[in-house]
């Protein structure tokens, strides 16, 4: 019976979120398709208008899905069902992650396939796209963590803009690093210590935060 | 002796600026019990208590049966929760949170449901965003409602409802008690729907529970005499008055605890009693927040 | 069944007490009759959209007065005693017998006024009647 509630609440962010996801996916499209079609000049236009929606769905989600959810007073009706607030956290937790995950394994996918396939840009850009890519990631672990956490729009904001300003730092540290330039104009994509370790750090970095959240939400004593 | 359905002893709930003291409230089941007390006065924390939603300080709360706030969500199966500040999603629609609610429990009556939609004036196709304050309120309710749920908590459930809402409110309310073993927990600013529909109530204020007890008991203890007072004559302090209002020659005494010898001890020292009138539980409302404040000031 | 039993706002008098009367008014002219059932109190509670125990405590005085019965996993019913409802019904006179004297004293209007007075609204009454 507990299954099937947190099921239910996943199922219900899913149906909730359904208009956001269709945009993003669209958006996505679109910015891969000036990338398949174009020339070297569009080629800048058409990453840039890729990360965008990754972006955005990193960022956009939790605030939407979770941080609407308390500020309009959605939360009572949730909790007035048979769960506790640590299956509501858990269901945030799920619902989120798929509900971000499904689209950005999409996106990402079909970038990477389009890189090896079509040849447009050289293949070994695929390691520094994929650091690239986990970036939102980290940033919407944050920033689900904040909402979650934090309870206020406030901190949710907060987390928004730090992970805005530092996306483009982090970005610029990278391209310091020998290991990742030197390869990316190459043929191939090459897998050195450096890629692993910033790709591994963004993982475990990621998963801790989740954990992290997990494990504050579930020592509050007032939830409502 | 009946189960209780809540029973809460010795609660304390401690806030920067406001605390819950010592909070006992039993309600046996198959009642209804209305919770009245001014704005501020710890009526929705001890609601979230009893729900499982805010965590005591200190005390024990037995919900069916249930310890809170561990066993909330076995608790939670047979609860029906509405409270003022609720709210539901708005770009659905309430044939959505019909159905939302009904995959969960199994106990909803989609027949009922229906009987509801009719009786309430609301359509399912509906989105939440297009309802008035008043449906709304009667939305969530319906979601509450149609589950047939054992224990009924209700937070401010007429309030900002007009004439006719409110009267198709009370109707379903007590239309719960035709069946036994069914509670029902409401606070409310309209003491008149608490006076109607109401077996027990209890009236909290300041974080402290001043009277929990059979309504028809409560309104026969208050009593305002009205009293002729001639030039010279003293007004003796007498058990069971709460407060004494004098004007010249006319006197009003409120008493908390009325028994006939009141009338005659005023007669005797002097006064005339010109006539003693019950109180409706507003100005019960009233007198018992005004004197009981008195008092802890004193 | 029980649409015409109505619970006054503007009535000062507890629930209870307008309950009664109108119990004892109905049992008075005749629609309910000696020995009859009558609804039990859960049931007239939710018809009256009043708690339970303002009903329970109007059928305890009514019982305590001898007008109804109530019997545990039977419901309660009408007295069956003859000649209950003219009881009742004299009852009631005298109730606005004594409130029209009481008022009459008040307002300074000695007994024998207070005869005539009578006098008159009976024939204002029955001129009403023959219109």
């Amino acid at each position: 019976m507990r299954e099937s509630v947190v099921g239910q609440l996943v199922w219900k962010d899913w149906r909730l979120q359904r208009p956001q996801i269709v945009i993003v996916l669209a958006w996505g499209a679109a910015a891969l398709t000036i990338v398949r079609w174009g020339h070297q000049n569009t080629l800048v236009v058409g990453g840039v208008l890729f990360f965008i929606p990754l972006i955005l769905l990193a960022h956009i989600l939790p605030l939407a899905g979770v941080g609407n959810e308390r500020k309009n007073q959605n939360l009572a009706f949730l909790m007035s069902l048979p769960i506790s607030s640590i299956q509501y956290t858990s269901s945030k937790l799920i619902s989120s992650l798929l509900i971000f995950l499904v689209p950005w394994l999409t996106l990402v996918s079909a970038a990477v396939v389009l890189v090896e396939t079509r040849g447009v840009v050289p293949r070994g850009v695929i390691p520094s796209m994929l650091i690239l890519a986990m970036m939102p990631v980290l940033g919407f672990c944050l920033i689900l963590c904040a909402v979650l956490v934090g309870e206020t729009e406030g901190w949710g904001i907060a987390a928004n803009v730090f992970c805005s300003s530092t996306y483009g730092l982090a970005w610029f540290f990278m391209t310091q690093l020998p290991g990742l330039m030197g390869p990316a104009q190459g043929p191939v994509p090459v897998w050195n210590s450096t890629a692993l370790t910033i790709l591994g750090s963004e993982v475990s970095a990621a998963v801790l935060l989740l954990g992290l959240t997990y494990f504050l939400q579930s020592r509050k004593r007032d939830f409502v | 002796m009946s189960d209780l359905a809540i029973d809460l002893s010795g609660v304390r709930k401690k806030y920067k600026f406001f605390a819950l003291d010592n909070i006992d409230l039993k309600i046996p089941e198959g009642q209804i019990m209305g919770l009245i007390g001014p704005n501020g006065a710890g009526k929705s924390t001890t609601i979230r208590i009893i729900l499982g939603l805010v965590h005591q300080d200190a005390g024990e709360v037995r919900v069916l049966g249930h310890r809170m706030p561990a066993e909330q969500v076995a608790a939670k199966w047979e609860i029906g929760f509405a409270s003022e500040d609720m709210r539901l999603y708005e770009s659905m629609t309430l044939g959505w949170h019909m159905g939302f609610i009904q995959r969960i429990y199994p106990n909803w009556d989609a027949a009922y449901a229906q009987l509801l939609l009719k009786r309430f004036g609301l359509r399912a196709e509906q989105k939440i965003k297009g309802l008035s304050h008043g449906q709304r309120v009667k939305a969530t309710l319906l979601l509450v409602l149609a589950r047939k749920p054992k224990l009924l908590v209700l937070d401010e459930p007429t309030t900002g409802l007009d004439p006719v809402a409110r009267h198709e409110i009370l109707r379903e309310l007590t239309a719960v008690m035709a069946e036994e073993g069914r509670s029902i927990l409401f606070s409310s600013h309209n003491t008149h729907d608490v006076e109607q529909i109401s077996d027990q109530i209890t009236f909290i204020d300041r974080g402290r529970i001043i009277d929990s007890m059979d309504k028809e008991l409560y309104l026969d203890r208050w009593r305002r005499l009205r009293l002729e007072v001639p030039h010279g004559v003293e007004l003796p302090a007498l058990p069971g008055i709460v407060g004494v209002q004098q004007d010249g020659r006319l006197a009003i005494a409120t008493a908390n605890a009325y028994f006939p010898g009141l009338a005659n001890a005023y007669e005797t020292s002097g006064a005339r009693v010109q006539r003693i009138e019950s109180m409706t539980l507003e100005e019960i409302f009233v007198a018992n927040v005004q004197y009981s404040r008195e008092e802890v000031e004193a | 069944m029980n649409g015409a039993f109505v619970i006054s706002q503007s009535d000062k008098r507890p629930m209870y007490l307008q309950i009664m009367e109108q119990i004892k008014q109905r049992i008075a002219v005749g629609d309910w009759t000696e020995g009859q059932s009558i609804p039990s109190i859960r049931q007239l509670a939710v018809d009256l959209e009043v708690s339970v125990i303002t009903v329970k405590r109007a059928y305890l005085e009514l019982e305590r007065e001898g007008i109804i019965v109530t019997q545990q996993g039977k419901g309660s019913h009408v007295a069956s005693k003859p000649g209950l409802g003219a009881r009742l019904q004299e009852q009631e006179l005298e109730q606005h017998l004594e409130q029209a004297t009481r008022l009459a004293a008040l307002m300074g209007i000695r007994p024998e006024e207070l005869e005539n007075r009578l006098r008159e609204a009976g024939d204002r009454i029955t001129e009403k009647e023959t219109i």
